[in-house]
């Protein structure tokens, strides 16, 4: 195992790896991931709420677990932290089995640190005592360290005498995050501890935390179900849905070419249309569009991102502007698309559909979008297709 | 085509996802430990309930048919109903319409009568009446039953209801002026309904103080099941015939149970929405002041002025004389001694089934839930006389022992207690807890220092409660007190049963005196509990 920098000689990080010895998973390939869930289940009341969840994050990184409420993200974070059991799997931290079939480390016993969603934080104690109280030091020594956790998440020093009902909800945050950095976790776990804040909050608080977790060097798992958080924060996103995780990747990778439709709308909005793929031409109502390592041919959904489609001069597509909503920076352009006609120089396909589909796309102009108008399109990249059925 | 176009909106980001509070997740009956010592709490507090069912089962046809269907229980029957029909809807009206006055108008003074409407409550029924037979000898009957018991009841009625209504969202009022609705119609259409389940509650309340009462009316020689079980068990330690005017008795408070709950029905206290609510405007008065105020000060003069004046007047009566007794010394520190062994073993049993019914809302805490419903209405002659004849009959050695008594007291005082407790452990979410232990400590270390910790200002108020029935209650103390028992509510009996008010009347204040705080305790709660 590679050594990680807050797993310093006599914190309580290093006790709890020595004394949970467990052995490294030879399968799970990667040296360096530092977290390792292997085919989790969990069920409640004969409901099954996981279903067999793999998942490996390596040292360091953070990973945000984006999905729907109800699909099980919450559940998974707990068997994590320690405060229930998978009903089977294994979960490994820093190579030690945390647990598995014949072993299971209580949640104080694991070197994670949990940040809940409203921060959690005691109310009956100050917001120093709130810090210090995972602390082994006491007097002086704690009283320093958390004038240090609270520099290192922006707040002053002068903090420490508040009560937690003083503090607005982005503080109570970062002072939820002090608390569970004091004891030098392996693992953070976030739990949607951004959504109770209000927008402008939300996004200051987002990029904080991010900010101090990355100098840290804490490896991060992010449980949220707002995409854009996911995309915005993490390393990897893994993407949850009915307790199985749908698709693991770079949010990038993730956002453009998401491996079914459920993920594709998730993620962010998308416009799907029918299309004939032959070779890694996609042929629709917006022309042959070139589609990425095709899973299938024929039939099939395509599947572009608003942002993919283009009002442009020239442009070789035509539709009419049905109605727009103005959102100030942007409007969204729902457009009638032309249907596709056999011209001078392009003979039709007989599979091509050629329906004259609606879409939806954003455009920054409002004044050119007028119910109406006929705009040119184009597209520009690559699409992505989902089997018809 | 049928499929042309979809544009998905992904969920808006400020969408909030909360997971509900209590938690459905985990295990579904609760740890067994808890579970098991739940269930044995639950058992005790049945024991009442069984013993009544019991003794009925085991007396044969004829001798219940012959008890039961007698002149004297007639005679029972009527006086009890009578009671209860007069005296709850005046609590109502009294409770309701004072609570209106105090919350919701330009009453002048409303946050002294505020308190001043709650006050009585400090007073103990059959000090009450001790008052009012002093200041007229000839009261009795249904009449001097109904006044007594209005006066000292209405309280149940208008602390509920006035946390409910100063809590009110006024946002639904505003709502349903801008809907056309006069202050009037809106009181009647709007504000009334919302008042239900408190109105219910507190009737219930009352109704049930009402059957348990035993010093308030004997002082009065007015009979009812409660009065005349005792005598029954008293004169002739006749078990069957005090077995089945129990029987009838207990019959009478499941029906109230029912009656409440129906009234209930599905209704919650509910306020859609976050946000935060103003506060409520209050109605304007205009001509009405003058006539609500003298209302006011008439209410409060018969329940405050008439035993505070007649208290006194003996105090004085009596002079020095009355202080010097060495009695006076030893009942208070026996009640003090009672109160506390009472309230600390009642805390104590409570805090098990708190802890289930917030943690773990399961079937188990359901079940449980409606024993403790069932068994808390059972009156305190009742539980005394199961205890008695259980302890004689099975378990002799602790017969008219203190342990029994005290027993007594957390059957009697358990759904005070458990009120308190739910509410503040309601205040320490599981979070709270698991944040403890992701944070190293084991999970009983968090619960010491997260959960039992925030906890304990609400087990100190309810508390506090059990403490303030306790150094108030008569009727089970008389029954079971170990001999030589002399606490401040005994020795007020025995010295006002023998004509003896001078002498009586420093218990009395005594009495007042514990019982005061803890009633404006009570009313600072409920308005705290009522916003929950």
């Amino acid at each position: 195992m590679t050594s990680h920098p807050q797993d310093t000689a006599g914190s309580p990080a290093t006790d709890v790896t020595a004394a949970t010895p467990g052995r490294t998973f030879a399968a799970s390939g990667v040296p360096t991931d530092h977290l390792v869930i292997e085919n989790v289940r969990k069920g409640f009341g004969g409901a099954d709420v996981l279903k067999g969840v793999n998942l490996a994050v390596a040292q360091g990184r953070t990973t945000a677990i984006v999905g729907p409420s109800g699909s099980g993200k919450t559940t998974l974070l707990r068997l994590i932290a320690g405060f229930s059991a998978p009903d089977s799997g294994r979960i490994a931290l820093g190579g030690a089995e945390i647990a598995g079939e014949s072993k299971w480390v209580p949640a104080h016993r694991r070197s994670v640190g949990y940040v809940a969603q409203d921060g959690a934080l005691f109310p009956h104690l100050s917001v120093g005592a709130n810090i210090a109280f995972g602390l082994q030091q006491r007097g002086r020594a704690a009283a320093a360290r958390v004038a240090e956790l609270l520099e290192m998440v922006s707040l002053d020093a002068a903090y420490a005498k508040r009560r937690p009902h003083e503090l607005s909800g982005g503080q109570q945050q970062r002072v939820a995050l002090a608390r569970a950095l004091a004891r030098q976790p392996q693992l953070m776990l976030l739990d949607e501890p951004f959504s109770a804040l209000d927008a402008g909050l939300r996004v200051a608080t987002r990029r904080a935390v991010s900010e101090t977790l990355e100098r840290a060097g804490v490896t991060t798992i992010l449980v949220t179900h707002d995409q854009a958080e996911a995309l915005s924060f993490a390393d990897q996103v893994a993407v949850m849905r009915d307790g199985e995780l749908a698709q693991i990747g770079s949010p990038f990778v993730v956002y453009t070419r998401p491996s079914d439709r459920a993920t594709a709308e998730f993620l962010g909005d998308a416009v799907i249309i029918e299309a004939w793929l032959e070779g890694s031409l996609a042929l629709c109502s917006l022309g042959g569009i070139p589609v990425r390592r095709p899973p299938v041919q024929g039939k099939v959904h395509l599947m572009l991102r608003p942002e993919q489609i283009r009002i442009a001069d020239g442009g070789p597509i035509r539709g009419r502007v049905v109605d727009t909503d103005y959102f100030g920076p942007e409007t969204t352009v729902r457009i009638q698309l032309e249907p596709v006609k056999a011209s001078a120089g392009r003979t039709l396909d007989p599979h091509q559909p050629v329906g004259g589909e609606i879409i939806s796309i954003r455009h920054w102009n409002a004044m050119l979008a007028r119910p109406g108008t006929e705009l040119s399109l184009k597209v520009v990249g690559e699409g992505v297709v989902f089997p018809w059925d | 085509m049928d499929f042309s176009t979809s544009t998905a909106a992904a969920q808006p980001p400020g969408a909030k996802v909360r997971r509900s509070a209590a938690g459905g997740r985990g295990t579904r009956l609760g740890p067994w430990p808890v579970v098991a010592l739940c269930t044995l709490i639950a058992a005790f507090s049945l024991l009442p309930l069984g013993y009544v069912v019991a003794a009925t089962a085991n007396t044969g046809w004829d001798t219940i048919i012959a008890l039961v269907f007698r002149p004297r229980v007639g005679e029972l029957l009527f006086n009890t109903l009578a009671l209860v029909l007069i005296t709850v809807p005046l609590c109502l009206v009294l409770g309701i319409g004072g609570a209106w006055l105090a919350e919701r108008t330009s009453l002048a003074g409303h946050k002294a009568w505020s308190v001043l409407l709650a006050a009585p409550l400090a007073i103990p029924a059959f000090v009450n009446s001790y008052a009012w037979v002093s200041a007229i000898p000839s009261l009795g009957g249904i009449l001097g039953g109904v006044l007594i018991s209005v006066l000292s009841y209405f309280p149940l009625v208008y602390i509920p209801v006035a946390a409910v209504l100063s809590r009110l969202d006024p946002a639904l009022e505003q709502s349903a002026a801008s809907l056309g609705l006069g202050p009037w119609k809106v009181f009647f259409r709007v504000v009334l309904p919302q008042l239900r389940l408190a109105a219910a509650g507190g009737a219930l309340l009352v109704a049930l103080h009402l059957l348990a009462e035993y010093g308030a009316f004997a002082m009065i020689a007015f009979d009812t099941f409660t009065t005349a079980i005792y005598d029954q068990f008293r004169s002739t330690f006749n078990g069957s015939a005090a077995n089945m005017l129990a029987g009838v008795l207990v019959l009478f408070c499941l029906l109230l149970l029912l009656a409440e709950s129906k009234t209930r029905g599905r209704a919650r206290y509910a306020r859609v929405g976050g946000g935060v609510q103003s506060n409520p405007q209050r109605l304007a008065l205009g001509a009405f002041q003058l006539p609500a105020q003298l209302g006011l000060i008439a209410l409060s003069a018969l329940a405050l002025g008439v035993p505070l004046w007649h208290v006194g007047r003996w105090i004085i009566a009596g002079g020095a004389a009355i202080w010097e007794r060495q009695d006076l010394l030893d009942a208070l520190l026996q009640t003090l001694g009672y109160g506390l062994a009472g309230a600390a073993a009642t805390t104590v049993l409570a805090f098990p089934l708190a802890y289930l019914a917030v943690r773990h809302p399961g079937p188990a805490a359901k079940v449980l839930e409606a024993v403790n419903y069932i068994s808390s209405s059972m009156p305190g002659i009742v539980v005394a006389l199961a205890l008695v004849t259980i302890t004689v009959h099975n378990v002799p050695a602790i017969y008219q022992t203190s342990v029994v008594l005290v027993a007594a007291y957390a059957l009697l005082f358990m759904p005070r207690a458990l009120v308190n407790l739910r509410a503040g452990l309601a205040q320490a979410p599981r979070e709270l807890d698991e944040a403890a232990q992701a944070l190293g400590k084991p999970p009983f270390i968090a619960f010491l220092r997260v959960t039992l910790r925030l906890s304990a200002p609400a087990a100190a108020g309810g508390a506090a409660l059990v403490f303030l029935g306790i150094v108030n209650e008569l009727t089970a103390t008389l029954l079971l007190a170990p001999n030589g028992t002399r606490t401040l509510a005994t020795q007020f009996w025995a010295l006002s049963s023998e004509i003896d008010y001078m002498g009586a009347a420093p218990y009395a204040l005594l009495m007042i005196v514990l019982s005061a705080p803890m009633t404006y305790l009570l009313f600072v709660q409920s308005k705290k509990a009522a916003g929950q």
